[in-house]
C-alpha cells in the first residue's frame, strides 16, 4: 500500500456554469513518500485536467483545474491512490478568477519559509503551517503545543512564547472563536509573529517576557473556520451535530460556563447563538477551559472578535459591573487610546452587556468569574461597511493597531500582577 | 443649497434654535421623562436614522455610514412608543471622511411596521460633485447591452470588482429601505454581503436591479437572505421591493417608493461651524 501524503491543491471548474470550486489540501513537510511521478499521468489520462502548476520536485503541491463532470472520476482516482484533499470553495465565479489566482498565488508565495504574506487571508492549512514555521524561527521562544482536537478531530494549536522558567504567570489570547470573523485569526498570527520578532528588540515586550510567558491560539474554532473556507463564508458555530435537529454547530461563545443558558443565548440548535445542551458541551471550549484550569497561573485571559470597534469586558450574562470594573475600564480605555493613535480608528470601552448586548456563556465572563481579573474581548475593524468581509488591505492595520492596545493590557498586567 | 418651501419652515427655525437647545452651553435641562441612553441603544438608533436618511436620499454617491453618536437620550411617550433624540457625525460610505452632522428623532413605534424618522443633516461634501457622481454612473449603467451581473459582493477576501462597485452601492441604498423597515428598537441591521446581482435592461431610462442580499441582523447574529429588487432614475425616489427568507421566520416582503411618512430636510451645504 503506498501512502501518498501530498496533498496536492486543486482547482475544480464548472465551465459551463462558470462555477469554480477550489480544493485545497495540506502538504505535510514530513513523512512523504512519492508516489511514481506517472500517478499524474494516469490522473490525466482518464481526465481533461489542466495543471496550474508543474513542480519540478515531486514532494511540491500540485494545482490541477478540473472540469466539473470530471469531478467524481477525480475524487475516486485521489481517495483510492490515499490522496487527502478538502474542498475549500465552491460557487465561485469564474470572472472572479482574478481574486482566485491571487489566493493561489498567495499560497504558492507562502510556501517558501519566511514568505509568509501577513497580509493576506489564509486557509487552515497555510496558518498551520506558518505557526510551525514560527516555531523554527524562534526556536528558544516560541514552541507549537496541542491543547486537544475539535470535534472533527482537527489540532487546535497554542503557541507559547516563553524565556524560560517553570510555569511562570501567563497571558492567554485567543482568536477566531466565531469562524466567520477573518480578521481576528488574521490578526493573531501577525501578533505571533510581532511578539516573536520584538523580544529583544522592544523593551516593554521583553520585559514582559522576561517574566511571563503567552499563549496564543490563533484559530479556536478549527473546524468553523475550514468551513468557511469551503462552503459557507458566513459560518460561526461550531460543526457539532445536534441530537434531535437537522442544524449543525454550537455559538461557541454561548457554551461557557458563566450564566449558562441565560438571556442572550438561544435554545434552537438551528440558531446562531445556540448555547448548546450543556456549559462545555462543545469540545473546542472545554480544551480551553482545561488548559486553562491545568496551567494554574494565567493572569490575563484576551480574546479576538470582530466587528464593531469595541473593548470588552465582563459582565455579560448580568448587566452589572464586576468588582473591578474601575482598574478594568482605566485600563481599556488606555488600551483603546494606544490603539487609536495610530491610525485613529476609535473603539468604544465598556462592559458586554451595557456596550454590546446581553449575552450568556461567554468567555471573558467564564475567565473573570474563575479568577482572572484581566479579562477583556476586543471587537476588530470594522463598524458595519464592510462587516466580517474585512478587505485583506486592512489586515496588516489592524493588527499594527490592536497590537497597541494588547500591549497597552498586557504591560498593566505584567505591572499588577500578584 | 436645496431651497425650503415656506411649508418647510417650522423645521427650519427649529433647526436655528436647536444650537441653543442642543449644547452651545451648558448641559440643558432635559425634558421629563428623557432618560440617557446606553451606546449601544443609540448607536442602533442612529443606524436607523441614517438607513432612512440614505433611502430617501436615493444617491449611491452619498450614502452615508454613522460616525459618532454625540447625544442621545430617550422618551417614553405612554401608549405609543420610545423616542430618541440623536446628534451624530456622519461618514461617506465608500471613503469614511467625516460628512456632517446629523439630528435626528426615532420613534419605535408599538403598533406600526416599522420606526418613524424625523433627520436632518449638514453635508460637507459637495452636492454638485455627488449629483455629477451619481449621473455619471447612471450613464454608464445606461449605456449597458449586456446585463451587470456578479456573485459575492465584496468577495470572501473584502474584495470588490471595481466594476461592480455602483451596482453594490445601488444595494446598500435599496438595502437601507429594507433595513429600515425591520429594524426595531432591539434588532438592528448591517448589510453583510450581495449575494447575487441581476441587471434588467428596461425601455425606460430606469436602472434596474435584482439582488440577493445577506443582511447581518443584531443581536441575534442571525444571517437574513433577502431578495431586492431596485429601481433608480437619479433624481427620484428609489423604488425598492423585497422579501426575506430565514428559517426561523416567515418571508416578509413590502414596497417602498419614496412616499412613506417620515422627514428629511435633505442636506443643507453649510459649513460644519455654521451648524
Amino acid at each position: 500500500m503506498i501512502l501518498l501524503l501530498i496533498y496536492p491543491s486543486m482547482i475544480f471548474s464548472l465551465f459551463h456554469n462558470s462555477v469554480t470550486l477550489l480544493v485545497h489540501a495540506q502538504y505535510k513537510r514530513h513523512d512523504v513518500v512519492v508516489l511514481a511521478p506517472s500517478w499524474k499521468q494516469e490522473l490525466l489520462s482518464s481526465n481533461p485536467l489542466d495543471f496550474w502548476l508543474h513542480p519540478s520536485n515531486p514532494a511540491l503541491p500540485v494545482d490541477i483545474r478540473v472540469p466539473f463532470p470530471s469531478l467524481q472520476s477525480v475524487k475516486v482516482f485521489l481517495e483510492s491512490h490515499h490522496i487527502e484533499y478538502s474542498i475549500l470553495l465552491e460557487d465561485l465565479q469564474v470572472d472572479k478568477s482574478t481574486s482566485l489566482m491571487q489566493m493561489v498565488n498567495n499560497q504558492r508565495r507562502e510556501r517558501g519559509t519566511g514568505n509568509f504574506n501577513y497580509g493576506a487571508y489564509h486557509p487552515l492549512e497555510s496558518i498551520y503551517a506558518a505557526l510551525d514555521d514560527l516555531a523554527a524561527e524562534y526556536p528558544s521562544l516560541v514552541s507549537k503545543q496541542e491543547i486537544g482536537k475539535s470535534y472533527e478531530k482537527r489540532p487546535m494549536y497554542i503557541l507559547k512564547f516563553s524565556t524560560g522558567g517553570t510555569n511562570r504567570p501567563a497571558i492567554w489570547l485567543d482568536a477566531g472563536i466565531h469562524s466567520r470573523e477573518w480578521i481576528t485569526q488574521a490578526t493573531a498570527l501577525w501578533t505571533a509573529q510581532k511578539i516573536a520578532s520584538e523580544y529583544g528588540n522592544n523593551p516593554s515586550i521583553t520585559s514582559l517576557l522576561n517574566r511571563m510567558d503567552i499563549f496564543l491560539l490563533v484559530v479556536t474554532n478549527p473546524d468553523g473556520y475550514a468551513f468557511t473556507h469551503t462552503n459557507n463564508r458566513m459560518w460561526r458555530k461550531t460543526r457539532s451535530k445536534n441530537s434531535g435537529s437537522l442544524c449543525i454547530g454550537v455559538d461557541p461563545n454561548r457554551n461557557w460556563d458563566a450564566g449558562f443558558g441565560g438571556p442572550g443565548a438561544s435554545t434552537n440548535p438551528c440558531s446562531e447563538s445556540y448555547h448548546g445542551p450543556s456549559a462545555n458541551s462543545e469540545v473546542e471550549v472545554k480544551n480551553v477551559v482545561n488548559f486553562i484550569k491545568s496551567h494554574g497561573k494565567i493572569k490575563a485571559f484576551l480574546t479576538l472578535h470582530s466587528y464593531s470597534q469595541l473593548l470588552l469586558f465582563p459582565f455579560g450574562y448580568k448587566c452589572t459591573n464586576p468588582a473591578d470594573y474601575n482598574e478594568l475600564d482605566t485600563v481599556g480605555k488606555a488600551a483603546a487610546s494606544a490603539l487609536a493613535s495610530l491610525y485613529g480608528t476609535t473603539y468604544k470601552v465598556g462592559t458586554i452587556c451595557s456596550t454590546i448586548y446581553q449575552a450568556s456563556g461567554g468567555s471573558i465572563d467564564w475567565s473573570y468569574d474563575y479568577g482572572i481579573k484581566y479579562s477583556f474581548a476586543f471587537e476588530l475593524r470594522d463598524t458595519g461597511r464592510y462587516g466580517f468581509l474585512l478587505p485583506a488591505s486592512q489586515i496588516i492595520p489592524t493588527a499594527e493597531e490592536t497590537w497597541l492596545g494588547l500591549l497597552k493590557i498586557m504591560e498593566h498586567v505584567r505591572d499588577n500582577q500578584s | 443649497m436645496q431651497r425650503r418651501s415656506a411649508a418647510r419652515l417650522g423645521p427650519l427655525l427649529l433647526l436655528l434654535l436647536l444650537p441653543v437647545a442642543w449644547g452651545a452651553g451648558p448641559e440643558p435641562p432635559r425634558a421629563a421623562g428623557e432618560l440617557q441612553v446606553s451606546s449601544r441603544l443609540a448607536g442602533q438608533a442612529a443606524r436607523v436614522a441614517l438607513h432612512y436618511l440614505n433611502y430617501r436620499l436615493g444617491s449611491p454617491s452619498a450614502l452615508r455610514a454613522l460616525g459618532q453618536v454625540r447625544k442621545a437620550t430617550v422618551k417614553t411617550i405612554p401608549g405609543i412608543g420610545h423616542k430618541y433624540y440623536l446628534q451624530f457625525t456622519t461618514e461617506d460610505y465608500k471613503s469614511s471622511q467625516n460628512v456632517g452632522t446629523c439630528l435626528a428623532t426615532v420613534l419605535y413605534l408599538k403598533r406600526k411596521p416599522r420606526p418613524a424618522v424625523n433627520i436632518n443633516c449638514t453635508y460637507t461634501k459637495d452636492q454638485k460633485q455627488t449629483r455629477e457622481d451619481d449621473y455619471s454612473f447612471y450613464k454608464k449603467l445606461r449605456q449597458q447591452t449586456k446585463p451587470i451581473t456578479g456573485n459575492d459582493i465584496p468577495d470572501s477576501y473584502g474584495h470588490i470588482e471595481p466594476a461592480l462597485e455602483p451596482a453594490w452601492a445601488l444595494a446598500v441604498a435599496g438595502s437601507s429601505y429594507l433595513m429600515w423597515e425591520k429594524s426595531t428598537e432591539n434588532l438592528g441591521y448591517f448589510m453583510a454581503q450581495v449575494k447575487n446581482v441581476k441587471q434588467w435592461i428596461t425601455k425606460d431610462d430606469s436602472i434596474d436591479f435584482d439582488y440577493l442580499v445577506i443582511l447581518h441582523e443584531i443581536p441575534t447574529q442571525e444571517m437574513i437572505s433577502c431578495h431586492l429588487r431596485v429601481i433608480w432614475t437619479p433624481g427620484h425616489p428609489l423604488k425598492v421591493k423585497y422579501f426575506c427568507l430565514s428559517e426561523n421566520q416567515q418571508s416578509e416582503s413590502e414596497e417602498g417608493s419614496g412616499t412613506e411618512s417620515g422627514s428629511t430636510n435633505g442636506i443643507f451645504n453649510e459649513e460644519e461651524a455654521n451648524f
